[in-house]
């Protein structure tokens, strides 16, 4: 059994299940050992005279019923321990999505998401395997040892004596062998990696070894490389042909020991003198010896088995070890205090915040207000921090008390949904979900109606660009679907932003890519749309934003200043190096053009 | 979708694929020649095993009982038993190390292949399609050869020796018996169909769940900002749920299909059981009869599997042969010629390029660039300029027109010593696992340290690389990723300048260096000015004003030439591009 806080309430939960296989199992063992017996009685009946036809037709019903028995048993713990088995994996892999999205954004920070997807995957199954395979065999070795041993003993003791030593033989050699196979297993996996990370950066690196012709360097080091991968294959396999072949040898060695040794004594027995052994005479016919055969034939599996459950089981505990692991990491507990009826105005105060695991600070002492309803801009340099103080609003990594407000309320004193709700994001990378567009679009919504999605795609300018495609609204994004461009990707995500017609919108250098005919629409459909909500647009162009009501000028993580466009020209030198840039920019544009 | 090119749109016939592998298997055939003899022994001590079995259980039955008998066989039990592990070890190894040979050989034809294909090839095809090509593909073949080959043939010579055996000791007994086998057979294909299915099922499944964990995963940040933890949930877990029950529907089959095979084996046992005595059978063929049967079930059974193997392996070889029958695009002529000493003119004769179809990038460029000279290429992205750069080398083959060196096409020359006498610069510096020194001589054993040294010094690059704990031994991790932009140009110069071209091509990078590492670059390019011709894309102004030629392109045409002053002069396009950039810095 594998026991960990988070399994174990899977054990109670699907114990009928497990009750069922196990007596599913138990029948199968009792059964198949009755077959060896009445192939014993069969010989038996051979006693020179006449044969008895009743004791035959007893014989074979018997062997009918053991058929319909295996099968139905087998079916049983078949039918019920893997459903037991998956069941559980299903539930972990279930709890642990949810507990992925209740862990903190900093947390993917930190951790790759492969590492978190090998514990999803590779992980569960490892566990998976155990829970059922290894249920089985547990079981199944477990009670066949002991019925077959007792049988031995019963059909005699002393003959059962001289085969349990080689027995034991095989439980050690298995063990051996896992531990062995396991070791030239990895050695032969790393020559793979490095065959594959070796072909992987020739092929990645191509240009550059055409271009200085090592062609043939690099094949007779890839010769050395898959030459490696040969040896270590084929030491892998011939340990592993070599420790078949022994177990082979010794099964057929014990066999010979059980047709020597037992022949010798029926024949005492038949010619009427019983061997005596350790006070003891052996009395068996014929039938017994052949009986007895049966019995070691059915006891090697469960003697090798030995050994693989004792590996698999080590497999699936550092498994469970990581997957716990996981699912006990601390998730940010988000205050009662729900914010409702957001009219929009944003402060802040003496506002400092740095990256976890950052040591300098990303934005230093931010002090400004932005009034509801207003359209603000930021702009600055790469790196100023324009982003960061804009997705401060929403609460994705913790931030200091007192000093960003909504409505005048402390946002890390509120719900984090409902902080959630009042701001609404189109972020900077425009990642989409390879779904439809109106999946895409309508996002934030659960049966999100279709004229809200035309009305949001209308907004972003996109109603043109999605009755161009084929679909329309239902193409799919991403790798199976269409390729949307650069602008296109951040007009859906500006879509789906604005359909959550939240009291404050952040569009974060969302309009980068979109051409200047299409941003100026864009830009019109925020002035008129938006009137009386708060909307905060980050820029790298400065014609994006130099029409709204005030800019924030950011500088190394400071407000280098916060007013109107005309202001700015005055007092940001910034603000004003950027206008000029951008003139010059449009001049050879123009220039261009009239070319 | 992209792997199209490599997929083929109809399947190889099945005759194709068998033929081909047996070119690979052909320098096997003696190891194979053996193994299958040995087979043939191995088979037939399997067989005969069950015999002694019978004849032990008949002399204990008989009045003439002998111990001597008894011990006898007892003694050629395991002396057979023995025997035919060394043979199964001998024949095994024979196997394994023919299959490996042969995985060998196809590895390292795959990768010489993959290397002589053109850049314009190499560009359509994902790197990750090529690298399972080698790596993975291949070992899924080396089954073919080390397993499944030698499993059918072991399994078809066992039934033949088994039941032969069977028919033996009693040919009614055996005639009833072939039912039952037809039973066995008839379910595991039909179960090894509907199995099939369900795996391929499965995999399905497995591969949706992964790509959306994979995509939620990296998305979590907008699951937060919409809030949509708990829709995500509940459609994770329909997807989970349809893994779960694809899952189980293959227990069920397999629940169903293997007791079912339990069923008939020990049906058939009760059959023997039965007929065996009357048929007249004595107790030791009943009991050899028996022990066949149980030999018998399984390698119909594994037959099945086999043939499932079987057919995972073609589809492997058939991946590979798929890329091995692409023909390299850029090939040596019969007449080219080796070329050592270039003097270094270089000459486009309205040339024409299209990566593809009629998208031409360069159309009707002509231009001439004297030997020892320095060549700027000016323009927006786009324009061509790389283009120019890489077709000189013959990366990509031109439509129309020429392109000189020296006079001579280099459709004439070796591709080899063409490449050999012009040092590339790219833009994008591909920096290698390993050490600074295996970077710069690309493993060459032929380069001293002191060259190395000597040529980080020329480029400027020593400075730096003496920071590095180790100098030019340094491992750069990562591929160098801890190096800045301009590091990693600086030692994409010194690469160059150790192989000691005749020719130079750069290819600027556009992205900012810092103004100490600019100085250094600069000081580099002027000194490397001095090795011969030399092709710039220029990004920087500096290097485009000590040019000795400007073209200015603008989609994929020259709009204008000269050098600096006289561009300027003229006031088109350069002159304000250059104003522009004057009034950025």
């Amino acid at each position: 059994m594998l026991l960990g806080k988070h399994i174990n309430k899977y054990y109670l939960k699907y114990l009928w299940l497990y009750l069922i296989g196990i007596v599913g199992l138990i029948a199968v063992d009792w059964f198949q050992l009755l077959i060896p017996e009445y192939l014993g009685r069969i010989v038996d009946l051979f006693n020179g005279s006449e044969i008895d036809t009743a004791v035959l037709s007893e014989i074979v019903t018997g062997v009918v019923v053991v058929a319909f028995v295996l099968f139905l048993g087998r079916v049983a713990w078949r039918f019920s321990i893997f459903a037991a088995s998956q069941k559980t994996e299903a539930g972990l892999r279930k709890t642990m999505f949810a507990k992925s999205e209740r862990l903190p954004l900093s947390y993917y920070g930190k951790t790759k998401v492969g590492t978190v997807m090998a514990w999803f995957t590779t992980d569960l199954e490892t566990i998976e395997e155990y829970l059922g395979w290894g249920t089985i065999m547990l079981f199944d070795a477990g009670f066949l040892t002991v019925l077959v041993i007792i049988k031995m003993i019963n059909l005699d003791w002393v003959l059962s004596l001289v085969v349990f030593v080689p027995l034991v033989l095989i439980v050690i050699w298995g063990a051996l062998v896992e531990k062995f196979q396991a070791k030239k297993w990895n050695e032969r996996q790393e020559e793979f990696d490095k065959l594959y990370d070796y072909s992987r950066e020739s092929f990645t690196g191509i240009r550059v070894i055409k271009a200085f012709i090592c062609e043939t360097r690099r094949l007779h080091e890839c010769a050395k490389i898959v030459r490696k991968n040969k040896d270590a294959n084929l030491s892998y396999a011939r340990m592993t042909v070599v420790f078949d072949c022994i177990i082979s040898f010794i099964i057929a060695l014990i066999t010979a020991i059980i047709l020597g040794i037992g022949g010798y004594f029926v024949y005492y027995t038949v010619i009427g003198e019983p061997v005596v052994l350790f006070s003891h005479s052996v009395n068996m016919s014929a039938g017994g010896l052949i009986t007895f055969l049966g019995y070691f034939e059915t006891m090697i599996w469960p003697m090798m088995a030995l050994g693989q459950i004792v590996s698999m089981r080590s497999r699936a505990k550092a498994s469970l070890k990581r997957v716990s692991r996981f699912l006990d990491c601390e998730e940010v507990i988000s205050p009662t205090n729900v914010l409702k009826d957001v009219k929009g105005k944003v402060e802040f105060k003496n506002f400092t915040f740095t990256y976890p695991d950052c040591e300098t600070p990303a934005l230093s002492d931010i002090t400004l207000t932005i009034d509801a309803g207003q359209t603000v801009g930021v702009v600055g340099k790469v790196g100023s921090g324009k982003s960061t103080l804009v997705n401060s609003l929403l609460k994705l990594y913790p931030t200091n008390s007192d000093s960003v407000f909504i409505d005048g309320t402390d946002i890390t004193a509120c719900d984090t949904d409902s902080v959630r709700r009042a701001v609404s994001c189109a972020p900077q990378d425009s990642f989409l979900f390879s779904e439809t567009l109106s999946g895409n679009i309508g996002f934030a919504r659960d049966d999100c109606p279709q004229e809200a999605i035309e009305q949001a795609a209308d907004f972003a300018c996109l109603s043109g660009d999605i009755s161009g495609f084929e679909g329309g609204y239902e193409t799919v994004c991403g790798e199976r679907g269409v390729t949307l461009s650069g602008g296109q990707k951040q007009r859906v995500a500006i879509a789906r932003a604005y359909l959550c017609n939240a009291p404050i919108l952040i569009l974060d250098d969302s309009v980068s890519a979109v051409d200047i005919k299409t941003e100026e629409t864009i830009l019109a459909n925020i002035a008129s749309k938006r009137k009386g909500k708060t909307t905060i647009v980050v820029a790298s162009r400065v014609s994006t934003v130099s029409r709204f009501d005030k800019i924030i000028v950011m500088n190394d993580g400071k407000v280098e200043a916060f007013a109107s466009p005309s202001e700015l020209m005055i007092v940001s030198p910034t603000y004003q190096k950027m206008v000029r840039l951008q003139a010059l920019e449009n001049e050879i544009k123009e220039a261009n053009n009239a070319r | 979708m992209q792997d199209n090119l490599l997929s083929g749109n109809k399947p190889m016939p099945f005759g194709t694929t068998l033929k081909r592998t047996f070119r690979f298997l052909k320098p096997q055939l003696p190891r194979f020649i053996v193994a299958f003899v040995l087979i043939l022994f191995n088979v037939a001590f399997d067989v005969a095993m069950p015999m002694i079995v019978g004849a032990v259980t008949d002399n204990l039955k008989s009045d003439s009982i002998a111990l001597k008998v008894i011990i006898g066989f007892a003694i050629g039990y395991i002396t057979l038993g023995g025997v035919n592990q060394i043979v199964l070890y001998i024949l095994s190894m024979l196997l394994q190390k023919a299959g490996q040979s042969i995985v060998e050989n196809i590895r390292m034809e795959t990768f010489a292949h993959i290397q002589s294909l053109s850049h314009g090839q190499l560009d359509k095809m994902p790197v990750g399609s090529l690298v399972t090509r080698v790596a993975s593909y291949t070992a899924s073949l080396s089954d073919l050869f080390t397993n499944v080959i030698v499993s059918v043939l072991r399994n078809i010579l066992m039934i033949v020796g088994v039941y032969g055996m069977m028919l033996y000791i009693n040919w009614q007994l055996s005639l009833v018996m072939l039912g039952f086998i037809a039973a066995v057979a008839f379910i595991s294909f039909g179960f090894g169909k509907v199995i099939g299915a369900l795996f391929r099922k499965e995999r399905q499944y497995i591969s949706e769940l992964n790509t959306y964990l994979n995509e939620n995963l990296s998305g979590m940040k907008l699951i937060h900002i919409f809030n949509r933890q708990q829709y995500k949930e509940l459609e994770f877990i329909l997807k989970n749920e349809n893994l779960r029950k694809a899952r189980y529907k293959v227990v069920l089959a397999f629940g169903i299909y293997r007791p079912l095979i339990t069923l008939i084996s020990v049906l058939a046992t009760a059959v023997t059981f039965w007929l065996g005595v009357k048929f007249g059978l004595t107790s030791a063929m009943i009991v050899a009869f028996y022990l066949y049967l149980s030999r018998f079930f399984n390698p119909v059974q594994n037959l099945a599997d086999q043939l499932n193997n079987l057919q995972k392996a073609l589809t492997a070889s058939e991946k590979i042969y798929r890329l091995l029958d692409i023909q390299p695009e850029v090939q040596d002529t019969d007449d080219a010629e080796d070329i050592q000493e270039f003097k270094g003119d270089i000459e486009f004769k309205n040339v024409w390029f299209a990566y593809e179809g009629e998208n031409w990038i360069l159309k009707n460029v002509s231009f001439k660039v004297g030997a020892g000279q320095t060549c700027a290429f000016v323009g927006a992205t786009g324009a061509g300029k790389s283009t120019i750069l890489s077709l000189i080398v013959r990366n990509y083959e031109i439509q129309k027109g020429q392109i000189l060196i020296d006079g001579k096409d280099i459709t004439k020359i070796k591709i080899q010593s063409l490449r050999k006498a012009i040092g590339q610069m790219l833009q994008d510096v591909f920096l290698f696992s390993g050490s600074v020194k295996s970077n710069l001589t690309l493993d060459n054993p032929a380069f001293t340290d002191e060259e190395v040294e000597a040529a980080c010094r020329y480029v400027s690059a020593d400075s730096f690389i003496n920071k590095l704990p180790e100098g030019i031994n340094s491992e750069l991790s990562e591929r160098g990723e801890n190096l800045s932009q301009g590091q990693r140009q600086l030692l994409s110069f010194a690469r160059t300048v150790l192989h000691k071209p005749q020719i130079l091509i750069l290819d600027e990078a556009t992205a900012n260096i810092d103004t100490e590492t600019e100085a250094l670059i600069n000081r580099s390019l002027e000194k490397m000015r001095n090795i011969g011709t030399m092709l710039v894309c220029a990004h920087r102004l500096s290097t485009i004003k000590r040019a000795d030629n400007i073209i200015v392109m603008q989609h994929g045409e020259i709009v204008e030439s000269g050098t600096h002053d006289e561009l300027i002069a003229g006031g088109g396009y350069y002159s304000k591009l250059y104003n522009l950039q004057i009034e950025r810095q």
